[in-house]
């Protein structure tokens, strides 16, 4: 896939659904039991400067996500 | 036959008010101590109702039932093994969908359970209703709206348990999608003849989701099973393309949705709360940081106002009990050794009450509100290089306090590689006891911009070790995934109960291993030897420190208790105007010595409980090393500058 997104790339506000996670099996399944799958609607709504966590919403929670972890997360904006 | 002892477990998320309603149930009948063999808190407690002894066991506050840390899987095994009467899963109700995810988990492993909608009275501000009637049908599991903080429906919650218990009703998991269904089918046919003490069906789903221990499990029994498994997750994958874990895990998820979209009704759009405001301003990538830095310094500022106050007063107080003692029972052998036994003692209350109370109420004070996520947020971009996540900020700020509940926090970091780094920082923190040293030597005597460098000494110290430990230890680190809790009015009862038991844990550790430090070194210092172990530091204390032989004794000292460096120096030298017998270079490097050369004992015992013997000995040793090299370096460069 060419153009592909991920959460790090999301602007403050913007909406977008997740295509694909591309962490280890461990970090993936942490996210799935968070609730973050594929085909999940997310919003980013705060980044933090100096490559510190951005936090999302995902179904009516707040998490916070590392900068490295949210790198991995592919999106879609919708 | 009835049965009258009820074993039951509380099982919920992180921030759902689940010790909350523990500490309501159990009250002081609480017992807090380690899984046998982890270090992981486990806290039991047992309460009378209706004729019944009710065991409660609170599992620690987790996300998933899935292999990931040690919690998780001494939770899993505890429900499915023990098999403990009932199950009472506390979720928050303003977050029902997270938790619910959660919830479908607990019902795998088909206990019976109740489920305890905590924080109801929440749902109305945030304009949402909850049809629970819809919900209970759905899961097939009684459920209980509580408000826990008031003890608002917890007895109603043991009424609904204990009802199962009478009619022996079962829990039933809830049925995935037709694909996921029939692998699991599929699977759990395979396991049929095999004996298991795990639920199977629970098995097969693990199995689809290939947990590790599962598997390994599995295949001691009958290899083939492993093979079946493995091409079912491979059908699963060819028609979802994902893996079969997350398949596995969007079944689960497509499951909640679904049913929130069932009871959850919004009844008032949402408004920007007060909460939400507050958490614009703190959590502002510019404007947070400084926002944390007034937080924490005004925190910081009343513990150690508040601290020189009491102990002051503590001080009056016992000030004189010394000369009473050994004028009722003589100044013997015995007399003099039992008095120190007292001395160490009362040592402890001189610093848990004065600094270490106030610093835990005013922390948990923090945490309840919702603000140290917020700080381990704000923190993390520092912390990940240093080598750790976010989380450990927290750690690392309860150092400031005392070592020992710093080292025990650890517990918050996920691997055993990520504790042991954390734990290692910590203790170059300076605990309430150094500030002490750092504040009466060098702020009093060669000024505050002095006494301030020496913190940024600490930070750059932190910063440096972190970057060398973290490259030095194999294994990768792990990433911040954390939950924003919203901002809630803190809870004064929840609080005093956290500082309590964090108090008497800090107790526990600590008492002994002080008080018989106190008695041996009062027994060297009887024997007369402790000027000779003053001479036989002297290479190192005078000759490459540069500070008088005397310091050798108080180093000794110090390492059952830092303040009493200051304390037996002011008594050696018979003096507190340490001007006159101290050059500033001098202060300076006795300061920078006591930061960092050895953990006290308490700390040291609490390593030992956390890490084991052989990293709690690495970790001192290092630190004697690297302060005695440390603050030669700064005693040198100092004494051709000045």
């Amino acid at each position: 896939m060419k153009n592909e997104l991920t959460l790090v790339n999301l602007k403050e506000g913007e909406n977008a659904e997740i295509t694909n996670i591309c962490a280890g099996w461990m970090a993936t399944k942490r996210l799935a039991d968070l609730g973050l799958t594929p085909k999940t609607k997310i919003k980013v709504l705060r980044k933090t400067v100096m490559q510190g966590p951005i936090e999302i919403e995902v179904r009516g929670t707040r998490l916070a996500l590392g900068r490295g972890l949210a790198s991995k997360v592919l999106v879609k904006l919708v | 036959m009835m049965k009258k002892t009820l074993n039951i477990v509380l099982a919920g998320q992180a921030n759902v008010g689940k010790s909350v309603i523990f500490n309501y149930l159990t009250g002081l009948h609480q017992h807090i101590g380690n899984w046998p063999g982890k270090t992981v808190g486990k806290a039991e407690g047992t309460l009378h109702y209706k004729g019944y002894t009710i065991d409660v066991l609170d599992l620690p506050g987790i996300y998933s039932l899935t292999t990931y840390s040690l919690e998780e899987i001494i939770s899993r095994d505890f429900i499915a093994l023990q098999k403990p009467d009932f199950v009472v899963n506390v979720l928050d109700a303003t977050h029902l969908e997270r938790n619910l995810l959660f919830t479908l988990q607990l019902l795998e492993l088909e206990r019976p359970m109740v489920l305890c909608l905590n924080m109801f009275n929440l749902l109305k501000e945030k304009g949402i209703e909850v049809d629970i009637e819809e919900l209970q049908k759905t899961l097939g599991i009684p459920i209980v709206p509580t408000i826990a903080i008031q003890g608002k429906g917890i007895t109603k919650v043991l009424d609904e348990g204990i009802e199962l218990i009478e009619k022996k009703k079962t829990t039933k998991p809830l049925e995935y999608g037709k694909e996921v269904e029939e692998k699991i089918n599929q699977l759990t046919k395979v396991l049929t003849d095999i004996d298991f003490a795990y639920p199977k069906r629970w098995l097969a789903i693990k199995l689809l989701e290939k947990d590790k221990i599962v598997e390994k499990l599995c295949a001691e029994k009958n290899p083939q099973i492993l093979e079946k498994a493995r091409d079912l997750c491979l059908e699963l994958e060819k028609i979802h393309g994902h893996d079969s874990s997350i398949v596995v895990a969007d079944e689960r998820c497509h499951l909640c949705s679904k049913i929130i979209r069932r009871v959850i009704k919004v009844v008032r759009p949402r408004q920007i709360s007060f909460a939400e405001k507050l958490d614009f301003i703190t959590s502002h990538r510019i404007w947070g940081y400084p926002v944390m830095v007034a937080i924490l310094g005004l925190m910081f500022l009343v513990i150690f106002n508040f601290g020189n106050w009491s102990s002051s007063q503590l001080g009056k107080i016992i000030f004189g009990w010394q000369a009473k003692w050994e004028s009722a029972f003589g100044a013997s052998v015995w007399s003099s050794l039992s008095w120190s036994a007292i001395q160490s003692a009362l040592a402890l209350v001189e610093i848990a009450l004065p600094y270490i109370i106030p610093f835990y109420f005013l922390l948990f004070l923090l945490e309840d509100w919702g603000y140290l996520a917020r700080v381990a947020c704000l923190m993390d971009s520092f912390m990940h290089k240093v080598g750790v996540h976010g989380k450990a900020s927290i750690c690392l700020m309860l150092g400031f306090g005392c070592n020992v509940p710093a080292c025990l926090s650890c517990r918050i970091m996920e691997t055993q590689r990520e504790r042991l780094i954390t734990g290692f920082l910590a203790t170059f923190i300076p605990c309430s006891a150094v500030t002490v040293i750092i504040l009466g030597l060098v702020g009093k005597y060669v000024g505050m911009a002095w006494a301030f460098g020496l913190y940024l000494l600490v930070i750059l110290t932190v910063f440096v070790l972190g970057k060398l430990t973290t490259t030095v230890l194999p294994g990768e680190p792990t990433e911040l995934i954390m939950e924003m809790p919203d901002y809630k009015t803190p809870n004064l009862k929840t609080i005093i109960f956290q500082t309590f038991f964090r108090l008497k844990e800090f107790i526990f550790i600590a008492g002994p291993l002080v008080i018989i430090s106190g008695i041996l070194i009062r027994g060297v210092y009887l024997l007369g030897w402790l000027s000779k172990l003053a001479n036989l530091l002297s290479p190192i204390t005078v000759k490459w420190l540069g500070l008088p032989a005397i310091c050798g004794v108080l180093l000794i000292f110090g390492i059952l208790r830092k303040e009493l460096i200051l304390v037996m120096l002011a008594s050696l030298l018979g003096t507190t105007k340490f001007f006159e017998v101290l050059t500033p270079v001098q202060m300076i490097t006795l300061s920078v010595v006591s930061m960092f050369y050895i953990p006290c004992v308490a700390t040291i015992a609490t390593l030992r409980r956390e890490f084991g013997w052989q990293k709690a000995l690495t970790i001192s040793l290092v630190k004697i090393l690297f302060a005695i090299t440390l603050a030669g370096l700064i005693s040198k460069l100092l004494s051709t500058t000045l």
